[in-house]
């Protein structure tokens, strides 16, 4: 039994502490990016979920820029290391953020990985956040622009069930659209939720496998590498 | 559930706040949550219950305070609550940053607050 002490109302203090809990990662957040605007490196963060094919995007746009710029990507996962060895074939930086059993990638892991690859060689990271479309929105990374890949194949009320996820986003790739017809979903119908939620918003539907959209796909994350917006 | 990584931050400031005073018993601890994160209450105190067992804060409980979302529109400057999205499958109607005046896109000037308020204890 534990014992129960009751307190009298003179003797109980209510203080005002007005402490935020999102600080400690956004000031880490914050720090990631002042050192990757030292270095003139622009960070882009991949969000969605398992299976909405990041990392295959992430792969397509390596072999689209990887001629044109310095590449480095960071796989978050939480255990396999799958997915960067498909990356770093095509002979770019790779970095394994390994959460464990973490939902999302935090600031903290991201500065960690910083330190792995030579900044000073390096223009712009792709960063794949963990496969989950509600944790990861709440903890900036440092980066510039936040894609949000969704996938025909995750059904037609992908978008009005994770509406959060999208009001951080500034790019929204919808992806797998060869499958569209076949699922039965209208990505003019996804176009149209995501617009709902925040008018001002890219969307960009693609194919990674037959091609479509991905060179509007690369020449939004260009330009999201000229642009001074925060992310 | 990010409301772990979240409550074991409260945790840890709480646990720290009464090493540094004279602390007999924490009775209280709130929060403010803005509409806008992607925090539930509910498991927000589930998890601090879970946590705070066999520490010095345990049989504290956990308050949590809704901050409704505000907007900005830098179009029309419209300045106030959100558009809802009632068709929305959620439990709730969802905030939306369009403009409820002219539907263009808004700024979101308040809601995404997670902050330990106060906290009420006996000395």
């Amino acid at each position: 039994m534990i014992p129960t002490i009751e307190a009298s109302p003179e003797e109980t203090y209510d203080i005002e502490l007005e402490q935020s809990l999102l600080q400690a990662n956004a000031k880490l957040a914050k720090e990631n990016r002042a050192q990757l605007d030292h270095y003139n490196i622009t960070a882009i963060d991949f969000m969605g979920a398992i299976g909405s094919g990041k990392t295959t995007l992430i792969a397509r746009m390596v072999g689209k820029m990887k001629h044109q710029l310095n590449l480095a990507v960071f796989n978050g996962d939480a255990t396999t290391v799958d997915d960067v060895n498909l990356i770093a074939t095509q002979g770019v930086p790779t970095v394994q953020l390994a959460t464990v059993n973490g939902c999302h990638l935090d600031a903290n892991l991201v500065g960690k990985a910083l330190l792995k690859i030579d900044l000073k060689t390096v223009d712009l990271i792709f960063i794949e956040n963990i496969g989950n479309l509600i944790c990861p929105a709440e903890f900036p990374l440092g980066s510039r622009s936040r894609v949000v890949v969704v996938s025909v194949t995750e059904g037609p009320y992908m978008v009005k069930k994770h509406p959060h996820m999208f009001l951080g986003a500034d790019i929204v790739v919808i992806n797998k659209i060869d499958l569209a017809e076949v699922m039965g979903v209208k990505v003019s119908d996804l176009t149209r939720d995501v617009h709902t939620l925040k008018p001002d918003i890219k969307v960009i539907p693609t194919s990674c496998k037959t091609g479509a959209g991905l060179d509007e796909v690369a020449a939004a994350l260009l330009a999201a590498k000229g642009s001074r917006s925060d992310a | 559930m990010h409301e772990l990584s979240i409550v074991s931050g409260i945790v840890e400031s709480i646990l720290d706040f009464v090493a540094k005073h004279q602390i007999r018993k924490v009775l209280d601890v709130r929060l403010t949550v803005g509409e806008l994160t992607h925090l539930e209450a509910e498991q927000l105190r589930f998890c601090y219950t879970a946590m705070i067992e066999q520490t010095a804060i345990q049989g504290s409980t956990l308050e949590v305070e809704a901050v409704r979302a505000e907007v900005n529109c830098p179009h029309c400057s419209y300045q106030g609550p959100p558009k809802y999205w009632e068709e929305a499958l959620a439990m709730a109607p969802v905030p939306t940053l369009q403009c409820p005046q002219c539907g263009k896109a808004t700024e979101a000037i308040q809601g995404h607050e997670c902050a330990i308020k106060s906290i009420k204890y006996v000395t």
